[in-house]
């Protein structure tokens, strides 16, 4: 009888150490994919701020930016529309060749600026994206990226007014690049001239790519305002996470 | 010297098995997301479905392709911690049909000319396998990547990931302060909502919208 009592007590005790391991082994688990899995920290001291602003864009966007954007998907076909966006993207290339040398990337810097020459002149100014057809492929690169790479961190989330997401990093990234940018402010005066463009080309040429942009956004934005259960949780996170990609390619 | 040669086999024997067991289950990791991804393709391709059928078969794909219990206590985050064992329950049953209903009709797009997986590469206790896609009416690949792990011999996506973006870890940080800014339990009132309205989109065509 005392055996018996002995043995169901064993084996009573292998039988909670055996189960007692597996959840610890979970958990463990769980945790070793967890820290696998999330990369960066969310830092939003300015939260409440933040979201503020976050509904007055939203609320500009829905009455205004929203519309034009569907306006165009409407009225430009898509072939036109992906000319365009080419167009623009090209425009930009040789700032993101800068930013690629900045951080180091010799190849991507000397694959865009290629890309600028053969899209500038065989691409009919930019409209066709030629280099890409033939096999040239680039990272875009911009100032925020180049601070991110020399260890600037992505501290302090920002909802910019009109502009969107950001963070202090970004948002100083973005007003240098701006600055320096030829079709830009020109500061260093790039081609001799800081009046590379004219001004009411330059309010254009940003009209235009606001419009591009919400375009190509119109499909993600309103899949975001469908699904989420918090739209500015989503976005912030979002944003964080592809600045960080972006960083780390 | 007999005693040397016997563990040297026997090292070299045991690096070989080791080798070539990872190297089979790259491939099996491989062979799972392409015949997922292809399935999904088939389906969406397919004319001879309407859209509700599209919907409803490739939901069915999602489910037993992805594993929805563990997804849904990485989504639940700090909460899954403080929540009470019924709140937990009742968030997993509510879980696994909100994602499957919200993301298998997504998928219904996805009538591409191709999708191929490039590599599989082991990270942590889970594969990283990026792949890339071709859609119909373009020639620009989209690349996107998805985690998968294994459990108990079989395989199961845990996340998309595109454009460097993780579902569930946007997931993660919208519930989490979803859940901080009304509580569990208006939360998952909340979701039981939104899942009656999406089993009940998805039971339906969707209405034309402008086009792309």
């Amino acid at each position: 009888m005392i055996n018996n009592k002995f043995f169901f007590f064993i084996s009573a005790l292998f039988v909670s150490m055996f189960f007692s391991n597996i959840a610890i082994a979970n958990d463990d688990e769980f945790k070793e994919f967890e820290t696998a899995i999330i990369k960066g920290s969310i830092d939003d001291p300015f939260e409440k701020y933040n979201r503020k602003i976050y509904k007055f864009n939203d609320t500009i966007d829905k009455y205004f930016f929203e519309h034009l954007a569907r306006s165009y998907r409407k009225t430009i076909p898509k072939p036109a529309r992906v000319s365009f966006r080419n167009f623009l993207d090209n425009l930009s290339l040789p700032l993101s060749a800068l930013n690629s040398f900045a951080q180091g990337k010799l190849d991507n810097g000397l694959t865009t600026f290629s890309t600028f020459l053969i899209n500038s002149t065989i691409g009919v100014g930019g409209f066709i994206d030629v280099a890409r057809k033939k096999g040239l492929d680039y990272e875009r690169e911009d100032f925020g990226q180049t601070l991110g790479y020399w260890g600037f961190s992505s501290d302090n989330f920002l909802m910019l007014p009109f502009f969107g997401p950001s963070n202090l990093r970004d948002f100083v990234g973005f007003s240098v690049d701006r600055t320096v940018d030829p079709l830009g402010f020109n500061v260093l005066q790039i081609g001799g001239d800081t009046n590379f463009i004219d001004g009411s080309k330059r309010i254009f040429n940003t009209v235009f790519k606001v419009v591009d942009n919400r375009e190509e956004l119109l499909d993600i934005i309103d899949n975001i305002r469908q699904d989420s259960f918090d739209p500015y949780a989503t976005i912030r996170s979002a944003y964080l996470q592809r600045r960080l990609a972006q960083i780390e390619n | 010297m007999k005693l040397l040669k016997f563990f040297m086999v026997l090292l070299a024997f045991t690096t070989n098995q080791s080798y070539s067991q990872n190297v089979s289950k790259d491939e099996m990791v491989k062979n799972f997301v392409q015949i997922i991804g292809d399935e999904i393709i088939d389906v969406a391709k397919n004319k001879k479905l309407t859209e509700v059928q599209k919907k409803q078969q490739i939901i069915k794909l999602i489910d037993k392709s992805t594993d929805a219990n563990w997804i849904g206590r990485f989504v639940l985050g700090k909460y899954f911690k403080t929540a009470t064992v019924e709140q937990k329950n009742t968030f997993m049953s509510y879980y696994r049909e909100f994602m499957i209903n919200t993301y298998g009709p997504k998928f219904n797009s996805y009538d591409g000319k191709k999708f191929t997986v490039n590599s599989v590469e082991k990270q942590s206790n889970f594969f990283l396998v990026k792949s890339e896609f071709v859609p119909q009416n373009s020639d620009v690949v989209v690349f996107f990547n998805f985690r998968v792990k294994e459990n108990e011999g079989n395989f199961l996506i845990i996340d998309f990931i595109a454009e460097g973006v993780s579902l569930i870890e946007t997931q993660r940080s919208e519930f989490n302060s979803s859940i901080n800014e009304q509580g569990m339990d208006k939360f998952l009132e909340n979701l039981k909502i939104r899942i009656d309205e999406l089993k009940l989109q998805n039971s339906k065509a969707t209405p034309k919208k402008a086009k792309k």
